[in-house]
C-alpha cells in the first residue's frame, strides 16, 4: 500500500503514536515510511504521543461487583437435567407447553412415542445446549470449549 | 458455563464504554444489564451477526445516546479551538490530578468524539470493528478521533501554558 506523508500525519493525528494503534492495513506501509523520513514527523509524534500518555493515566471507577452475578441471572437458565423421564418427554412432545386442542392430539401420540424416544442416545435439548454453547464460544473468538479452556488455564 | 465466560470477557469493556458516556455509575450499570438481557433473547439467532464485541458495542451506545438525549436535547457545544503549544501535561500534575484532568476533558467532548475515543483510544479496538459498532464508515470514525485529540491536546496545551 502506497503510503504518503499527508496520511501517516492523519493516522498519527487519529490513532496516536503508537504504530500498534494504526490500522493493520496500512501499518507495515506507515512505519516503513516513518522510518525512511523520521524527521518530518518527530513533533507530530511527540505530540501525539503526550496525549497517549496522559490517557494511559486515566483511571475509570472499576466495574460493580455484583454487576456480573445480576446479568448472569438474567441469562437463560439450562433446564434442570434430573427432571425425569416423564419431564423429558413432555418437553419433546410439548415444548411450549400443553394447549387444547393441539396438546391433546399430540398427548394421543404420547404413548406409542414414549419407548422409542425415551430410549434415545440425546435428546433435542441437549443439542440445543450444545448449538448454544458453540454459539457462544464462537462470539468469543475460540473454537470451542476446549479451546477456551486450554487458553484460561493457560 | 458458556454465558459466564461471555461476561466476563466483554461485559467490562461495555461497562467502561457505557460508564465513559454517561459518567453516571448506576446508569452505565442499567445499559450493561440491557446490552446482556438483549443478547441473551438474541443468541438463539445469533448466526449471521456480528463478532459479539462489536455487537456488544453497538448496542450500549445506542441506549446511552437515547439516555443522553433525554437528559441533554440541546447538543452539547463543542470546545473552543485555542492555539497550539508545547504539550508535557504530565509533569506537572500527580497521577490522580492527570487522571480526574484527563477523564474531566474527555467527558466535555462530544458524544460521538467520546465513544470513538473510548472504543479506539481506551479500549483498544481495531477501527473496522470501532467503526461499525458506531455506524460511521471508517472515514468518519477517523475524522472524530482527529477533532477528539485535537480538541484535547489544545485543552491539555493551554492548562500548561497558564
Amino acid at each position: 500500500m502506497m503510503m504518503t506523508d499527508e496520511r501517516l500525519l492523519d493516522l498519527i493525528g487519529a490513532y496516536g503514536a503508537e504504530p500498534l494503534a494504526w490500522p493493520e492495513e496500512e501499518r507495515a506501509a506507515a512505519e516503513a515510511h516513518l522510518a525512511a523520513h523520521p524527521d518530518r514527523f518527530a513533533t507530530a509524534l511527540d505530540a501525539a504521543r503526550a496525549l497517549d500518555l496522559a490517557f494511559a493515566q486515566a483511571e475509570l471507577a472499576g466495574v460493580p461487583d455484583s454487576l456480573a452475578a445480576r446479568i448472569l441471572n438474567d441469562a437463560p437458565k439450562p433446564r434442570p437435567s434430573g427432571a425425569g423421564w416423564a419431564g423429558r418427554l413432555h418437553d419433546m412432545i410439548f415444548p411450549n407447553g400443553l394447549r387444547w386442542p393441539a396438546g391433546a392430539t399430540a398427548a394421543a401420540l404420547a404413548m406409542g412415542l414414549m419407548a422409542g424416544v425415551y430410549s434415545a442416545p440425546a435428546t433435542a435439548d441437549d443439542g440445543y445446549q450444545a448449538a448454544s454453547e458453540e454459539l457462544v464460544y464462537g462470539a468469543l473468538g475460540y473454537d470451542g470449549l476446549e479451546t477456551y479452556a486450554e487458553e484460561v488455564s493457560g | 458455563m458458556a454465558q459466564a465466560a461471555l461476561v466476563n470477557r466483554h461485559m467490562p469493556v461495555v461497562w467502561r464504554v457505557a460508564f465513559r458516556m454517561l459518567r453516571d455509575r448506576e446508569e452505565a450499570e442499567d445499559v450493561t444489564q440491557e446490552t446482556f438481557l438483549r443478547a441473551w433473547k438474541m443468541l438463539p439467532d445469533w448466526e449471521d451477526r456480528a463478532k459479539f464485541s462489536t455487537w456488544a458495542c453497538t448496542v450500549a451506545i445506542n441506549l446511552c445516546r437515547d439516555r443522553l438525549k433525554k437528559k441533554k436535547p440541546v447538543l452539547m457545544d463543542e470546545l473552543p479551538e485555542q492555539a497550539d503549544a508545547a504539550l508535557h501535561p504530565e509533569q506537572a500534575l500527580s497521577q490522580k490530578q492527570a487522571s480526574d484532568r484527563i477523564n474531566t476533558l474527555v467527558d466535555a467532548l462530544p458524544d460521538r468524539q467520546k465513544a470513538a475515543l473510548s472504543l479506539c483510544a481506551f479500549e483498544g479496538l481495531g477501527n473496522i470493528e470501532a467503526a461499525e459498532a458506531m455506524g460511521v464508515s471508517i472515514e468518519a470514525l477517523e475524522s472524530l478521533l482527529a477533532r477528539a485529540r485535537r480538541k484535547l491536546r489544545l485543552e491539555l496545551a493551554g492548562e500548561s501554558g497558564a
